[in-house]
């Protein structure tokens, strides 16, 4: 008889809810990165930490958007059963190359004023490790923190800047990077003056 | 534990939910979000809001502690703290330095909280425009217009007639400039505890099923006027009878057959690390 073995060994009760305690660290302390690298290792293919993100929080109850990765797509189809969304209607948008992120914002919802929780938290992908320094400030953050980042993170603060949200609508950041550090960069937090 | 449950009772699809809408509520400081309030053993309104909150944030590693009225030993807190035991067997504790997660109604602890601590409080009326207006759609537009003139007018009010403000509970906080909130019925003793602080706070209302959040060093000031500023209870030349503290939100209790009335530390485990008891 042929044996049977499951693709992944992330616990959805147990894992789900120590992955989750991170990632609200993470929201709640902006600009402070966490390790969420144990459970991307439970999962599997070439960007285990974004699947380890959505077994986290996705489901049939909301829709998501992978731009132009169609095996992420397939995968967190597999694992969460969420429906697969345009990018204009997701409530999640994972980017995993670079050049589709300001695609990606301009098409996120934003919310509207009297529902700004109807709006795109986007998990992006980041690949080389910090080059650039940024001073974020803002909610969560004691005064000012600096931090060293990926130009792409710097680049999508910009861009999302670019787009005059007017608060309380916007976008919320999730970056993660193959070291399997998560940083999070939600709606409010902004550039110092530089 | 008991195994015929999930652990922590909750399916693990309303806990994704919960943990969706808790993670929204961080982002958008002060802004109600809404979120589908499940049923629980016990009756929406008795801390249900706060139970699923608490329910869908812990894990084995958590220790937990429940107060209300800042008492580890009253009812509402006595049987939450069996519930989630019943379904988790997390740790449970009464010493505020000892817990990860701290659910409370009508309190915050004396002890101040640290970062790695989740302070969770019950919310009976989330809406603090519900004294000004009934209706809930107009309530939500006022929020997205920022229209709190009936707040700022009933406030003045209040003023003009007594002399003083005279909200005891639930005073209005302005969080980050921009959404009015209602603490939940702590008193305003507590209310500057919820500014700039170094725990994250999340509100659950079960019955109006919301769920907000102050996440930690965020503006959240009390309503006041440039003239008026905001004042909390006094408790000048009172002192707890136990611990002698003159510091802590202090209750009144009063001796039918003497007359004579004596003052107690509203935090009992608070008022017991000061005397050494625990």
């Amino acid at each position: 008889m042929p044996s049977i073995t499951k693709i992944h060994s992330f616990d959805e009760v147990f894992d789900s809810q120590r992955l989750f305690r991170r990632i609200l660290t993470a929201m709640s302390n902006p600009g402070r990165s966490v390790s969420i690298k144990e459970f991307a290792g439970k999962l599997w293919g070439e960007n285990p930490a974004m699947l380890a993100f959505a077994i986290t929080l996705l489901d049939n109850e909301v829709g998501y958007c992978v731009l132009e990765d169609a095996d992420l797509s397939e995968e967190i189809a597999f694992l969460t059963l969420s429906r697969k969304e345009n990018a204009e209607r997701a409530d999640y948008i994972f980017i995993t190359e670079s050049a589709l992120l300001e695609d990606a914002i301009k098409k996120a919802k934003r919310g509207t004023p009297q529902d700004p929780h109807k709006s795109a938290t986007l998990i992006i992908k980041v690949s080389d490790s910090g080059a650039y320094e940024l001073r974020l400030k803002g909610p969560g953050i004691k005064g000012a923190v600096s931090l060293m980042v990926p130009r792409i993170v710097r680049e999508a603060i910009e861009m999302r800047d670019a787009e005059n949200y007017e608060y309380p609508q916007g976008v919320d950041f999730v970056f993660v990077s193959d070291a399997g550090e998560l940083l999070s960069v939600p709606r409010l937090i902004v550039r110092e003056a530089y | 534990m008991n195994k015929n449950y999930n652990f922590a009772f909750i399916d693990e699809g309303s806990k994704r939910e919960i943990r969706r809408t808790i993670l929204k509520a961080v982002a958008i400081p002060g802004y109600q979000v809404p979120f589908g309030s499940r049923e629980l053993p016990i009756g929406r309104g008795w801390g249900t809001g706060g139970i699923q909150i608490t329910l869908s944030l812990i894990g084995p590693d958590d220790v937990l502690k429940v107060i209300d009225q800042g008492s580890d030993e009253s009812v509402n807190a006595v049987n939450i703290k069996k519930f989630v035991g019943l379904c988790t067997d997390v740790r449970t504790t009464v010493k505020t330095s000892e817990a990860t997660i701290i659910q409370t109604r009508h309190r915050i602890p004396e002890t101040p909280l640290r970062n790695d601590q989740i302070l969770v409080l019950q919310v009976p009326i989330p809406e603090p425009l519900r004294i000004v207006e009934a209706s809930e759609e107009k309530t939500k537009k006022m929020h997205a217009e920022k229209d709190y003139a009936p707040m700022w007018l009933l406030l003045y009010e209040s003023l003009i007639k007594y002399g003083k403000i005279t909200l005891g509970t639930e005073y209005p906080l302005m969080v980050e400039g921009r959404y009015i909130m209602n603490p939940s019925p702590i008193p305003k003793f507590d209310n500057p505890k919820l500014n700039d602080s170094e725990c994250l706070y999340l509100f659950g209302a079960g019955r109006e099923k919301k769920i907000y959040a102050i996440p930690p060093h965020t503006l959240a000031e009390s309503l006041a006027f440039e003239d008026v500023p905001f004042e909390k209870e006094s408790f000048k030349g009172k002192r707890c009878r136990l611990c002698g503290s003159e510091d802590t939100y202090l209750d009144e209790m009063f001796d039918s057959s003497t007359g004579e009335k004596m003052y107690q530390c509203s935090d009992t485990s608070y008022c017991q690390e000061v005397r050494g008891c625990i």
